[in-house]
């Protein structure tokens, strides 16, 4: 009989308590229409943003907001939309968080900014800025523009992304790029791990470039690159049989290595400071 | 007035100055060969001005480095991204300038190896970014003043990052400490100027979000 009760009485807690949560959380749209190669901005302290292509010239923002101590900001001014989410007094990361679920033409350029994030963009072909200390960072799909990340120690991960002007900043994270390519691809990290798969495209200049992460790069048999690896303290490993060539500094057998692959049409550099590096052969 | 009471209204000054103010100016060649300069400079930093403005970021954390500094003290009431900081033109030359002094700065001086401290003092603020531990090579547990300063901005606005911010940078000074010591056993090596630019480069980007997140 009590017990009956009690669990009658929990369970109506449990309802009131979400109703109450319910009613906290406030969902806002706003639209804006927009030309070609718009740009947007989202700025949010607390929480996740994610961008997708959406039907035609309109971009399309839906904000959750999780309690009263955050406001949107918003602007558009030409061809440029703002998106804040402005911290009152007392916001903390719970009652300041914001989800953004964002539509935008493809072709536009995206700026984000979140500290705890995550951040997501997926299928465009404008430029994309991303940043955020904590945030992870997911960006897929993306083709022939520029993919500029910075995050402290939050983990990156870029997968598809053709033709790119590639370039990675993170003190921390981990960074995974996956059939990564373009004209330039740099990836700069102090503890973090490297890990690249790809066939490193053609033409291009990659660097991945390490303090004492370690840097690991897969790449098909028929890669052709010139490849540079040097770690002053960490042990380096080769599984392609290389065409030697001449380098500014000394390769010795496990901490450097240099050489040609095929037509060597793109320049490869492996750069770790205490990491390991290991430049993998694809297994077919 | 003064020399110091001129120099400490410099960074406020428009266009135009005040009876007392244009006084001081004839009766001062030091003041009045330094408000020279500043236009001069001010002059052909609108050239650059012109081709390629900075991003509100970067006016963010150089607003915020002298407001820390006391050059300017006019809180910001508007946020940056809709509203850029409005700082005197006179001071604009200054964004730029920053901006590469930030990762330069550490470089050159590391290169040219004649007296760091020295400059690193005079330049301590912004530049003390990239030169604290170029003081400390020997210390690498003790946060510089410049890191703790950093720290407790950040934890004065978002306490729970504190951790984060002090964990990479230790990783960054880290990086800088062993950067500079292969550099300078092989001066030559390409690639050992490339680790050192690279751990800069990580500093300039912690500092920035550090102090682009202290905003109001």
């Amino acid at each position: 009989m009590y017990r009956k009760r009690a669990t009658t009485i929990a369970v109506v807690m449990i309802l009131v308590l979400a109703a109450f949560a319910a009613a906290q959380t406030t969902r806002k749209e706003m639209h804006f229409k927009v030309g070609r190669r718009a740009s947007i901005s989202i700025v949010n302290q607390y929480g996740p943003i994610s961008v997708k292509p959406g039907p035609g010239k309109r971009v399309m923002v839906t904000a959750t907001l999780y309690s009263g101590k955050v406001e949107i900001d918003q602007s558009k001014r030409g061809n440029r939309v703002s998106v804040l989410s402005h911290l009152l007094d007392g916001a903390d990361a719970t009652t300041g968080r914001v989800d953004y679920e964002v539509l935008v033409p493809a072709d536009a350029s995206v700026t984000l900014h979140s500290t705890t994030g995550p951040l997501r963009v997926e299928k465009l072909r404008g430029d994309v800025i991303l940043e955020g200390s904590t945030a992870m960072v997911d960006v897929r799909d993306v083709n022939a523009a520029h993919v500029h990340v910075k995050t402290l120690n939050g983990p990156v991960t870029l997968t598809n992304v053709s033709d790119g002007y590639v370039e990675v900043t993170s003190v921390s994270g981990d960074v995974a790029l996956n059939a990564v390519n373009g004209a330039q691809v740099h990836v700069n990290s102090s503890s973090g791990r490297i890990h690249y798969d790809g066939d490193f495209g053609e033409a291009g200049q990659y660097s991945l470039t390490s303090h004492s992460g370690d840097i690991e790069a897969i790449a098909p048999s028929y890669a052709s690159i010139e490849v540079v690896a040097r770690s002053v303290q960490g042990r380096v490993e080769n599984d392609f049989p290389l065409e030697p060539e001449h380098t500014s500094f000394v390769t010795r057998a496990g901490s450097a290595f240099a050489g040609t692959v095929g037509k060597a049409a793109s320049s490869v550099k492996l750069l770790s400071f205490s990491g390991k590096i290991h430049l993998k052969k694809r297994e077919q | 007035m003064t020399c110091e009471e001129f120099e400490r209204v410099l960074p406020e000054l428009g266009s135009g100055h005040s009876i007392e103010q244009e006084e001081h100016l004839k009766s001062c060649p030091a003041c009045s060969d330094l408000v020279g300069d500043l236009n001069a400079i001010s002059q052909q930093a609108r050239h650059l001005q012109g081709s390629e403005e900075p991003s509100p970021w970067v006016w963010n954390s150089i607003e915020v480095a002298l407001r820390q500094e006391g050059l300017i003290r006019q809180p910001q009431q508007q946020h940056a991204l809709l509203h850029p900081p409005r700082l005197s033109w006179k001071l604009r030359w200054l964004v730029p300038a920053a901006a590469v002094f930030l990762v330069v700065a550490g470089v050159l001086m590391h290169q040219r190896g004649a007296a760091p401290a020295r400059i690193a003092e005079q330049q301590s603020q912004p530049a003390g970014v990239v030169t604290a531990d170029l003081q400390r090579p020997n210390q690498p547990e003790v946060m510089a003043g410049d890191d703790l300063q950093l720290l407790n901005t950040v934890a004065s606005r978002t306490p729970s990052m504190r951790a984060a911010y002090e964990e990479n940078l230790r990783a960054v000074n880290a990086y800088i400490r062993d950067a500079e010591q292969s550099a300078h056993s092989d001066p030559n090596d390409e690639v050992a100027q490339q680790y050192l630019r690279n751990a800069y480069e990580q500093k300039a980007m912690v500092y920035e979000m550090a102090l682009d997140r202290s905003l109001p």
